[in-house]
Parts: structure tokens; sequence; C-alpha cells
């Protein structure tokens, strides 16, 4: 006999009016994806049609015929080059900030929030100058650095937060057993923090992936992420809906992906270590 | 973290030297971590920001000619503090970032509530939730500029089928295009202060409620007597966070409104864009920055205080 229990009939109940809110709130979503593989008649028909047979030459013209191949790449080059750098250079710098003491801790640590914070139309003026100058625009270089601006301050900042919760008796009990810093740095504590690192390189990606003004001003034809070629298809002669559809699809996808793999991590992501997740 | 007073007190009880090691100043070892950042964040964002600090007492454009980087004084400084249309599209993103933030907390905070009394499955509906958050903006704003379209929208179709006839889109007119911007934001940020939320109602122990229910407080006094109180700085913190994003607010106008129809949408960011990269007055565009840098400064400020420092007393 199976007892249903009124506490599991209230769970229910809530999980199915919450559901249904999310479902709903995801509607404009799912009708993005639905355009994507709507023919050219179905988009335009009124009223909307909701059932269709999904044909795939939006996603073909776009990507084949319209080169945004090309966009994806530039987009994968940037998002993974910026992210790199600044692992290799936040890591260490989050590691020593809950281990040594300086005078200029929390003075760092306050410019790290400052820069995380600073509106992006403040570095594009002077950034979108200098590389004019050094003719970088249009060049990965520049948009890659650009873009290091606001992932290394992030990067410390969620970093620090899961080295906080390494005790610091093990890294004296490495120092002791005659461990450099540096060795006891990545040899002994890195590999406990392996799950916080990979999520805060998928949060990194994440942020220059979905990263619009900067690489605006400092990409070109050729270096042009996804965001920045999008809305290229809107043009004085008409709004190409099905392939932004297709386009807007396939740049969203992976973030999602991505997303729920770090979901666990993903409170601690989005405030920038400073509130812990579940 | 005890030990971490201890020994920033100096405390002689913290032991040999090799106990000593870690946490305290131990300046050189630290200088050769941190290294790499300082350099690249000095080259990245201090130095480009003196030389706009710098520019802002220039003349200078990369394309009109005669402005090559002449003197100008405090030339632009004058002039953003006479320019209406500045003022004005600051107050527009104060607005939104109000309206936006606000509705974002109410709907967030009770949506966190509702999760929060789901004892299984709950994983399933936090996947779903946090979509919209971490969808790309330019995405989300083409996205419902499909929606929004007078023609074909499938949002004029659904007011249509509720008897609501509209012969226009509402991103054609200027206070529902505001309004449209508004409920777009909520609907990307809305998750972001539920998941934050939920997180912290999470972490309240058990006993003060339960505690409260035998002393027979009904839900909703418990909720705002025994839970909120403990939630306030998790609040605080995110309502901080948002706002210093809603503030600085671009992709999203860019691609829906490009801040019309007339200047209704026309939000401080999209401003200093039109500035400094369509009318390219670099120098003026540079003094606007300073504007919103030292708005963001406020902001970070505010959260540094508040988030270290409580994280200090909890030590």
């Amino acid at each position: 006999m199976i007892v249903i229990k009124r506490r599991d009939v209230r769970n229910g109940l809530i999980f199915s009016i919450a559901l249904i809110i999310l479902l709903l709130m995801l509607v404009p979503y799912l009708w993005l994806a639905l355009t994507a593989v709507k023919n050219r008649v179905d988009i335009f028909s009124i009223p909307p049609k909701f059932f269709i047979t999904p044909s795939w030459e939006n996603f073909h013209v776009a990507f084949v015929e319209k080169g945004f191949l090309q966009s994806l790449r530039n987009s994968i080059i940037v998002a993974l080059s910026s992210t790199l750098i600044t692992l290799f250079a936040g890591v260490p710098a989050a590691y020593s900030l809950t281990r040594f003491s300086t005078r200029g801790n929390n003075l760092y640590l306050f410019f790290l929030l400052a820069a995380r914070l600073l509106p992006g139309i403040v570095l594009a003026v002077p950034l979108f100058i200098l590389f004019s100058k050094a003719r970088l625009i249009n060049n990965y270089s520049a948009v890659v650095l650009s873009h290091i601006t606001f992932n290394l301050p992030f990067a410390v900042w969620m970093m620090r937060s899961f080295f906080l919760e390494v005790p610091i008796a093990l890294d004296e009990a490495a120092t002791m057993d005659g461990c450099t810093p540096f060795a006891t740095f990545t040899k002994i504590i890195l590999p406990l923090v392996k799950g916080g690192l990979v999520a805060t390189g998928i949060f990194c990606l994440i942020n220059s992936w979905n990263e619009f003004l900067l690489a605006l001003i400092l990409t070109g034809r050729e270096t042009a992420t996804m965001p920045v070629a999008i809305p290229g298809l809107m043009t004085p002669l008409g709004t190409f809906w099905g392939q932004i559809a297709a386009v807007g699809t396939v740049t969203t996808l992976p973030v999602i992906i991505f997303a729920l793999i770090v979901q666990k991590h993903i409170v601690q992501g989005m405030t920038g270590g400073a509130i812990q997740g579940e | 973290m005890q030990m971490m007073s201890n020994l920033k007190q100096g405390s002689p009880a913290s032991g040999s030297w090799r106990t000593q090691f870690y946490l305290s100043r131990n300046t050189k070892i630290a200088i050769g971590f941190l290294l790499p950042s300082i350099v690249l964040l000095a080259a990245i964002i201090l130095f480009p920001i003196g030389y706009s600090l710098a520019l802002t007492f220039q003349s200078y454009s990369l394309v009109i000619p005669g402005k090559t980087g002449q003197w100008a004084g405090f030339e632009n400084y004058l002039k953003f503090l006479g320019d209406k249309a500045f003022w004005a599209a600051l107050g527009r993103v104060g607005l939104f970032t109000l309206l936006a933030v606000s509705f974002e907390v109410v709907i967030g905070v009770a949506f966190a509530y509702l999760l929060n009394a789901i004892r299984f499955g709950r994983r399933l509906l936090t996947s779903l939730l946090l979509i919209p958050t971490i969808l790309t903006p330019v995405v989300i704003g083409l996205m419902f500029n499909l929606i929004f379209n007078a023609q074909f929208g499938l949002f004029n179709y659904l007011l249509k089928l509720a008897g609501i006839q509209i012969t226009d889109g509402i991103l054609n007119n200027p206070s529902t295009a505001f309004a449209a911007l508004v409920a777009i934001d909520v609907w990307e940020w809305m998750p972001f202060i539920a998941l934050i939320m939920l997180a912290g109602m999470q972490a309240i122990p058990e006993q003060p409620i339960e505690a409260a229910q035998i002393d027979g407080a009904n839900g909703w006094q418990i909720f705002w007597q025994v839970m909120m109180p403990m939630l306030r700085p998790v609040l605080i913190v995110a309502i901080l966070f948002r706002a210093a994003e809603a503030i600085r607010e671009f992709d999203k106008v860019y691609i829906l409104t490009g801040g019309g129809p007339g200047t209704a949408t026309e939000v401080a960011d999209l401003y200093l864009y039109r500035v400094s990269f369509s009318n390219w007055d670099l120098s003026y565009g540079a003094t606007l920055g300073m504007v919103m840098f030292t708005l963001a400064m406020v902001v970070a400020v505010l959260y540094f205080f508040i988030t270290v420092k409580r994280g200090e007393e909890q030590r």
C-alpha cells in the first residue's frame, strides 16, 4: 500500500506551482529556439505558429554562408585566452591574499572590487585610443586584454573564497616538510581547490563570452565575437530573424550547459565569492 | 580563523617561526605571488584610467580635425555640468535601476521563499531559474525584440487573445518602451536575487524558526521577524551588486531600442557611447566616464565595508 503523506502533497503542489511559473518565464527563450528552426514563411505568420516541421536552413545560411563560424571561432579564442591569462595571474594572487598578510592586502582587495564594479564604458574610451595608437584594433590581443580587466578582479575574489576554506595548518605542515611556498601552493593547496578552480574558470569563460561593449569597440570584421556579430543581421533592408534566432541559440546553449555544470557554485560565482552557496 | 586575529595582534602564543610563516608579514613571498596580477592590472586598468583622466583636460578626437589633444583646462567639466542630455540620461538610468532592482527584490525574495518550502526536486527548479541570468545580454535583447515585434510578435498576439488591441509595438511608444526595458531586466535578474536569497534561507538554522512556531507565530510573522533580520546582510550585498550592474546598463538597450523612441530609453552608458563613438568627442566621453567612475567607486566603498568588515567581525 502506498501511503501519501500530507507533507508530500504540499511539496508536490509548491513544486508544480514553481515549475509552471518557471516554464512560463522561459517561453521567450523557447520561442527563440523555435524560431531558429522555422522557415521564412512560418516566422512571419499571423497567428504565430507553434507546431512546425523543423528546418536547419537558418543555421546553414548563418554559419556556412554568412561566416558565423568565424565569429564562433573568435568567441572561443577570446574567451579561452582571457580566461587562461586571468587564471595564471589571478589564482596565485588569490592564494597570497589568504596566506600572507601584507600592509597592502585590504587595499588590493578594494582595488580589485572597484575594478570589478567599474562600468565598461569608463575603460572603453582610453582602451580604444591606446589600442588604436598601438594598431591593435581588430587584433585578438586588444579584446582579450580588455576582458581581463573584469575577469581578473572577479577571479581573485572568487578564488579567495575557495582558498579561505582550506585550513592554513596544511600550508604549515607542508612548509615543515620542506616545501617551498611555491611548491606548497602548486602541489598541496591547488589540488584541494580543484573544484573551485574549474568553477572560476567557467565563470570567466561565460563573462568573456557574453561581453558586448568592449568587444564592439575593439574588434573588427575578422575578430568580431558572437555578441558583436549577431546585430549585423539587423540590416536597413530587413532583419533576418530566423538567422538571428539560430545564431542566438547557438551562442546561448553552451553558456547554459556550462552554467549547469557549475550550478553548485552559481551563487558564489554571481557574487564573486561574497556569498557562499548552498 | 581565530589564529588569524591572534597573529595580527602579534600574539606570542602563536608558536614557532614556522607557524608564524603564514599569515604573518611576509611581503617578499607575497609580492612574488601578487606581481603578475599587479603588473597586468596596472597596465590595463590603472594606466588607461590615468590616461583617461589626463584626456579630460584636453580637446581630443581621433576623427574630428583640429582636436588633437590641446590643453582645454576645465572646459570639459563645465560642459558636463551644463549637459542637460547627460543629466537626463543619468536620471533615466537612476529610475531604471530603482524600479528594476525593487521589483527584482520583491519578486526574487518571494520566489526564494517558495523554493525554500520545497523539500525535494529543488535542483531542477534552480537549474531552470538560473537560465535568464546567465544568457548573453545581447541575445536577450534580440529575443525580446522578436517577441515585442509590432507585426508578428508573440506578445501583441497574446494581448489580442486577451482582448487587448494595440496598433503599435510596445517598443515604439516612449513610456511602454521604458516599462518593457524594466520588465526585461526584472526577467533577467529576478533569478539572481532569488538564488542568492534561497542560499541565504538555506543557511538559516532550524531552531529559531521552530522556537517561533512553538510560540505560536504564523508564517508571515516568522518570515518578517525571524528570517528577514538574518537575511538582511545577504540581501544588502545582493542589492548593491545589482545596483552596480543596473546603473551601467548598455547591451540590452543598445539592441532593443537604441535609446529610443526619441530619448525615452537613453541610459547613461548609451549616451556616453554616443558621445565617444558616434560624435567622436573622446575627451568629453572620458570626462563623463570619470563621473560614472566616481559613482561606481561609491558603490564599491559601500560594498567593501559591508562585506569585508562583516567578514572580519565574524572572525
